[in-house]
């Protein structure tokens, strides 16, 4: 249970006063509640005693009809308040959780984060975290409102009515809420985890499936594989199905709870007026005020059949909130140096993307600033994974990089980053303008920065027309072509002016017309910068100074 | 006794009929079951009464008291014993149209030909695994609640109006106020809540997004002002959502302060009359104790099922989107493949492959025939239907008009499959299942295949060189679309895959497509290699250097292919 703790002390530090006065009033919703059906009770039940007994005119009807009518508005005006207040905290604390998940992911090294791209992750993670959002008002509030509510209404009954109904029929609905809670919540938190890791698998078989439709379809495999996406399915269900019946049996313990509590409640309440201990109104305070309290044990339903799955989410999520150590570079004693070569490659080996064996060992290299160097060689040669190792992304198998005479492992990411720009083969970019994309990359630069840049990259006016740098785009950049997201992407980080510049492939997917010009463009806006591009390129081959055949 | 709310013009609507309809019988039985349960509520409020009613009359003994809590307690767990039933009836009834619906989607979407506008797989993915359960809430609370609202309070009605005529209108009065009510508020909160799950999916996607951009983040050294800006989204979401949910509650409390003020004003009428103060109302003999307090029981059971029905309202608005979803897919396109993709003993021998006067919408292709042992290279533009026409050979496609003969034969639904077991496929883009390296050379081939074939496989497709650099050989596991394995790696594992599978047959769809001069030049030699080891290769493609390596090139230009 630790990590809902942790989930659930995150989001409460965050909204404290909200979330109590909430709880305060979805206690006061409860009680009310309580109070307006015993009240009408006793007012009954003592308005047919001082009719019979022939009073009726003495009798005092004015509070207690009064007393109802407030109850009753009081009521419905609390429940929405306790809606809109623990709605907008939850709401504000969830926006929080989910800053704080993307601010700690966002310390993970390399790998980490080229992980978060894969679907398979995105979509485990989110599913997640959307779990996570009704662990106040779904789990903690019904909880701690039931526990409340019900010592009040103890106390309540027990001033009232008597101690000894109180005790018992208290004691009957806690007793059933508790043995809910306890036994059935636990007992889903096995088929919670099943159907959580059914969906996700069933999710991922049936992607497989259909992207390989074509291929299983010729290898005379696609009922075999169709029947293998069903089995998953059916697991999936038989674990989902499991947590309805508990989801069940949860709804029907909570209603037996409440009718073996009213039931009590009159049997005594009827014993003792009987014996003439209480007066009939005073039993009849005694069953509709049980009755009306069965409503605070109703949530715990949903209680149950979210805990598992609540648990289940934490265990994953509460461990990606943990800030990675901040990273401390060996500071240097050498200031940059002038006279040393921009960059300095000695010996350099890196891995295969996923083996550990060097592809690519000892490269060597001097380079200095206004210098443009091509990497070339076959494909999976390690062009990538070269320049990946000279970002700073992964380390090297061996060897030695140095960034103006310093190593590169001794600079701060801050400062590296300020230094080195690097444009991958795949960018990611974000929804929101086209001026969002790229002030989020270069916070200083002006607008006419920004369109002089996407002007030398032939962007400027296909844009124009569709708001420039107004344009929204749509999630992870839809709407733009993928030349032209490459393009912005390019021109994300050219704006950042970046002392040496990795272009990894920058032309691919252009067509050959603009892709003629990116080079010179590139070149023209960062004059001073050294550029190092992997390229197959004949054209751009030629464009360069120095070459680096892998 | 239809569920009021049912619309039988909405063509989504009526998908989730015809979903739900095999199980019409359960759901129904469910429905009766919860109705029942809800009526018990009479017998319950009645022993309540009569307590309470004799105690005060001082009639009663305590024979009579333990009666009655005995028939209250045993109506009561009755009561809690059919709703369970009856939720067990409808989870059951739930399971089954999910299963069936499931099976359904897959068994369409993977028989879909390339022409049918297929949905993304991961858009079908989502709908399979996280929108059809949405069905599940609909079936479960929302239809026994429209049932309960529509047969419960008119009997609770009938009940009371023999006792008192003016309870009766109270209730006659808040209660289709209710319906009114909701009606009006009902569809400002139906729109609402689907703005609100919008919402809610944007902050989610607007997470996913920002996540997926991790990376790029960090090389843009850009995570402060992500976090700045992700905050600030999601606060105009909170707000855009508050504003939302605002009306929503409004609605549900509109309807509590109905219920709550008429509970409150049988309450109170009932109590001014057993005073006395208040002399109509009733019928001819006044009201007397035990049937006040019965009024008082079964006044807030009346208003209950329009509250269960409020609180249902969004399941029906979720399980109406999914139905449109279905809806919209089902009526993208049915045109399937021919045959079904099922593992059969293949022909016996290698038929010539011939077209006569064929063609597919605007392309009509050439007569041409390819004999067994050939290497052939389709050449043209794009858009001259290169890929179709390989399409169209492997049975992918139906041409609308002329036909694909195998040894004169039309290959048709009875002949696709016994066909396609002669022919390895390789498609633009690699496709892996998932699994080791091992397991996906052996996928294709039918008899078992030891690791001296699979090397000389490797070989023959120029592969055995970063085969060797893979940090487990060929136990390497390979990720969703070949991870850790360039494109023209990717191709020609696929060329090292289908000369394992012993096929006489190999289609290839641009197979030297994105790759650089060297690569391509060592796919074409396998392909050869192929070739000469007694394959019939045909490839699609507009690199000329692998159109020129063939024996033979089909051109699909303006003069043969395409036709205005």
């Amino acid at each position: 249970m630790m990590p809902l703790f942790r989930i659930l002390r995150l989001i409460w530090q965050e909204e404290r006063a909200a979330l109590w006065r909430g709880l305060l009033l979805s206690v006061a919703v409860l009680v009310a509640g309580a109070m307006l059906l015993g009240l009408s009770g006793w007012f009954i039940t003592a308005s047919g005693a001082a009719g019979l007994a022939g009073i009726g005119i003495a009798f005092d009807v004015f509070r207690p009809s009064a007393g109802v009518r407030m109850l009753a508005l009081g009521r419905t005006a609390a429940r929405y308040g306790e809606r809109l207040l623990t709605h907008d905290a939850t709401l504000r604390a969830l926006a929080r959780l989910r800053v704080r998940l993307l601010d700690s992911l966002a310390r993970q090294d390399a790998d980490a984060l080229s992980r978060l791209r894969s679907p398979t992750m995105l979509n485990r993670v989110i599913s997640d975290v959307d779990a996570l959002d009704g662990v106040v008002i779904r789990l903690v509030f019904p909880l701690l409102a039931a526990g409340v509510t019900l010592a009040l209404a103890g106390a309540l009954l027990a001033w009232l009515v008597t101690p000894g109904i109180a005790a018992l029929t208290v004691g009957v609905l806690s007793a059933g809420g508790a043995a809910t809670m306890l036994l059935l919540g636990r007992a889903s938190i096995g088929p919670a985890a099943e159907a959580e890791a059914g969906r996700q698998s069933l999710r991922e078989v049936s992607i497989e499936h259909l992207r390989g439709r074509t291929m299983l379809t010729f290898d005379g495999a696609l009922g075999r594989s169709r029947a293998a996406v069903l089995t998953i399915d059916e697991g999936a269900r038989a674990a989902a199905r499991r947590l309805a019946r508990l989801d069940a049996r949860a709804g029907a313990l909570v209603s037996a709870t409440g009718i073996v509590a009213a039931a009590t409640a009159l049997l005594a309440g009827g014993l003792l007026a009987l014996g003439g201990t209480i007066s009939p109104a005073v039993a009849a305070i005694a069953v509709f005020a049980t009755l009306a309290l069965t409503e605070a044990l109703a949530p715990l339903q949903r209680a149950v059949a979210e805990v598992g799955r609540m648990r289940d989410a934490a265990a994953r999520v509460a461990p990606m909130l943990d800030r990675p150590p901040a990273e401390c570079p060996v500071a240097s004693a050498n200031p940059p140096s002038a006279d040393a070569p921009l960059l300095r490659l000695r010996g350099v080996g890196v891995a295969a993307p996923d083996g550990d064996r060097p592809i690519l060992p000892h490269v060597d290299l001097d380079s200095h600033a206004g210098e443009t160097v091509g990497i070339t060689g076959r494909s999976g040669c390690g062009k990538s994974s070269l320049l990946s190792v000279v970002a700073g992304l992964a380390k090297p198998l061996c060897g030695q990089i140095e960034l103006s005479g310093i190593p590169l492992a001794a600079y701060a990411e801050h400062d590296l980053r300020r230094r080195l720009g690097f444009l991958p083969q795949r960018s990611q970019l974000m929804s929101g303008t086209i001026r969002f994309n790229l002030t989020l990359a270069a916070p200083a630069a002006t607008e006419a920065e920004m369109d002089a840049i996407l002007d030398m990259l032939d962007l400027g006016s296909a844009l124009a027309d569709r708001g420039g740098l107004d344009m929204l785009l749509g999630e992870s950049g839809s709407g733009l072509s993928g030349g032209e997201a490459r393009r912005l992407a390019l021109a994300r980080v050219l704006l950042r002016r970046p002392d040496i510049l990795l272009l990894d492939e920058p032309t691919e997917g252009l067509d050959d017309a603009t892709a003629r010009k990116i080079l010179p463009a590139i070149r023209a806006a960062i004059p001073g910068a050294l550029i190092i591009l992997a390229t197959h390129k004949p054209a751009e081959i030629a464009a360069c100074d120095k070459l680096l055949s892998l | 006794m239809r569920p009021i709310t049912e619309s039988t013009v909405d063509p989504a609507a009526a998908r989730l009929s015809a979903a739900l309809a095999p199980e019409a019988r359960g759901i129904r039985r469910a429905g009766w079951l919860t109705l029942g349960a809800s009526l018990l509520w009479l017998v319950m409020a009645a022993a309540v009464a009569v307590v309470l009613g004799s105690l005060a009359s001082g009639q009663s003994g305590v024979g009579e008291i333990a009666v009655a809590t005995a028939a209250f307690l045993a109506a009561g767990l009755l009561r809690a014993g059919l709703s369970l039933k009856a939720a067990d009836l409808l989870d059951d009834a739930a399971d089954r149209v999910l299963a069936r619906e499931r099976a359904a989607l897959v068994a369409t979407q993977d028989r879909l030909s390339p022409r049918a506008r297929r949905g993304a797989s991961s858009e079908i993915a989502a709908l399979l695994t996280d929108k059809l359960p949405l069905l599940a809430p609909y079936i479960r609370r929302f239809r026994p609640a429209a049932l309960r609202v529509a047969v419960v309070p008119p009997i609770l009605l009938a009940c009371a109006l023999p006792i008192s005529w003016s309870v009766a209108l109270i209730l006659l009065v808040a209660g289709p106020l209710i319906p009114l009510f909701m009606a009006l508020v009902g569809m400002a909160a139906r729109e609402a809540s689907e703005r609100q799950m919008d919402e809610i999916g944007s902050l989610s996607a607007l997470l996913a997004e920002r996540l997926a951009a991790l990376g790029d983040i960090r090389l843009l050294d850009a995570r402060g002002r992500m976090l700045t800006a992700f905050e600030a989204s999601s606060e105009s979401l909170r707000a855009r959502t508050m504003a939302v949910l605002r009306v929503a509650f409004m609605s549900s409390a509109i309807l509590e302060l109905f219920a709550a003020l008429g509970v409150a004003m049988v309450a109170v009428f009932v109590g001014f009359s057993l005073l006395g103060e208040i002399g109509f109302g009733s019928w001819a003999t006044p009201l007397t104790l035990g049937q006040g307090v019965f009024m008082l029981m079964i006044a807030p059971e009346f208003f209950q099922p329009l509250r269960d029905l409020a609180a249902a309202w969004h399941d029906k608005a979720a399980a109406l989107a999914v139905a449109r979803d279905l809806k919209a897919i089902e009526e993208e396109g049915a045109e399937e493949i021919l045959g079904q993709g099922e593992a059969v003993a293949p022909r016996p021998d290698v038929p010539e492959i011939a077209l006569r006067r064929a063609g597919l919408g605007t392309v009509t292709f050439p007569d041409l025939s390819i004999r067994p042992g050939e290497a052939v290279a389709l050449t043209g533009p794009s858009g001259s239907g290169k890929s179709t026409l390989i399409a169209l050979i492997g049975g992918l496609l139906v041409p609308d008009r002329g036909k694909v003969l195998l040894d004169g034969a039309p290959l048709d639904r009875a002949t696709a499959d016994t066909w396609r077991m002669q022919v390895a496929w390789i498609p633009q883009a690699a496709q892996f299942p998932a699994g080791t390296l091992r397991e996906i050379l052996a996928s294709g081939a039918s008899a078992p295949v030891g690791t001296g074939d699979m090397l000389s496989a490797l070989a023959l497709a120029r592969a055995t060189d970063f085969v060797e650099r893979l940090s487990d050989g060929l136990d390497t596991h390979l990720g969703e679309t070949g991870g850790g394995v360039s494109g023209g790696e990717a191709r020609r594992l696929m060329i090292a895959r289908a000369a394992l599978s012993g096929r006489p047959v190999l289609l290839a769809d641009e197979p030297t497509a994105d790759l650089d001069a060297e690569t391509g030049a060592e796919i074409v030699a396998a392909l050869r290699a192929m070739n000469a080891a007694g394959t019939t290769v045909i490839v699609a493609t507009h690199d000329m250097a692998l159109a020129a390596a063939m024996d033979r090139r089909i051109a699909l230009d303006a003069a043969l292919g395409a036709v205005a």
